[in-house]
């Protein structure tokens, strides 16, 4: 065995190739990496923290409202775009160290998504006010034009028709 | 004043409903009378022709014969270039009849309302 190993070692260096992958993963399927169950007993409790690399002081599973979080970590929740650009993060693509306990819903919270803590450039009352004055203007406009429609100076069309006379601008004769 | 100014400046008194037909009596102010306007074509004619209801005006008989010609000489169609023009020629003169309709009906609104003011007048001053 140790020779073995050796070999892949050293196979590493001289073929310039990663080299066989020596280490495992925890699970093998998607369903190996669901929480446990909700963590009822002090005992289990310990072995929740354990499992998720935390204290047991600091470890605090989300809470039981039966959406299925089991005993996962109720991590404080900072979106990526709130953390710090210029720190020397080791995955700066999330903003993120590695160890870092993951928020429950850490895939909406990326970069490119929500910023939980981010405030409206406009408030509500500014929204709802600018909407409304252009849907006024435009309305108003409309309604204001309704019987104020541009026309040729024009008569309408004569056709001929039974009991009506249409008349010319000349003498008859 | 053009047409589009005069829908928001003035009083809309005087102002002609171009939709609807003249609302004073067409003879009225014509010590001599008017010359009636003809229609040429008979209702026979225009349906034989399939002529559509918008050309069933008084120079229907001009847009049958323009459209028989291009039928006889297609496609060959500038050979009835005189036809054409006899027919825009007649729809021209309709247009300007309609102008001096409109025109008419202004000017006569216009004179009821100083008639209607001067009868106030004298009544304030009896």
């Amino acid at each position: 065995m140790a020779a073995i190993s050796r070999g892949i070692l050293i196979s590493r260096q001289y073929s310039g190739l990663l080299g066989l992958q020596t280490t495992r993963y925890a699970g093998a399927w998607n369903k190996d990496w669901m929480p446990g169950p909700y963590p009822k007993t002090e005992e289990e409790r310990l072995r929740a923290a354990r499992k998720y690399g935390l204290r047991p002081d600091e470890y605090k599973p989300v809470p039981d409202d039966g959406l299925g979080a089991g005993d996962y970590p109720d991590v404080p929740l900072v979106s990526a775009e709130s953390r710090n650009p210029f720190t020397n993060w080791d995955y700066p693509e999330h903003r993120r160290n590695f160890g870092e306990p993951l928020h429950q819903n850490f895939d909406i919270y990326g970069l490119d998504r929500i910023n939980e803590s981010q405030e409206p450039r406009f408030s509500s009352t500014h929204q709802f006010l600018s909407f409304a004055s252009v849907m006024a203007f435009f309305i108003g406009t409309y309604y204001f034009l309704e019987n104020r429609k541009m026309h040729w100076p024009l008569m309408p069309k004569q056709f001929p028709n039974e009991g009506v006379a249409h008349y010319t601008f000349e003498k008859p004769e | 004043m053009g047409q589009v100014m005069s829908e928001f400046v003035g009083d809309p008194a005087t102002r002609p409903d171009y939709t609807k037909t003249a609302s004073f009596d067409p003879l009225y102010g014509f010590s001599e009378g008017r010359k009636e306007r003809v229609m040429i074509a008979s209702l026979e004619e225009m349906q034989s022709a399939d002529l559509p209801q918008t050309s069933r005006d008084y120079c229907a008989h001009l847009a049958i014969e323009h459209r028989a010609c291009r039928q006889n000489v297609w496609p060959l169609a500038y050979k009835c270039a005189h036809e054409k023009h006899q027919y825009l020629n007649c729809q021209y003169e309709d247009f300007v009849l309609r102008m001096k309709e409109y025109e008419r009906e202004r000017r006569l609104l216009e004179r009821s309302t100083r008639k209607a003011a001067k009868a106030a007048r004298e009544e304030m001053n009896d």
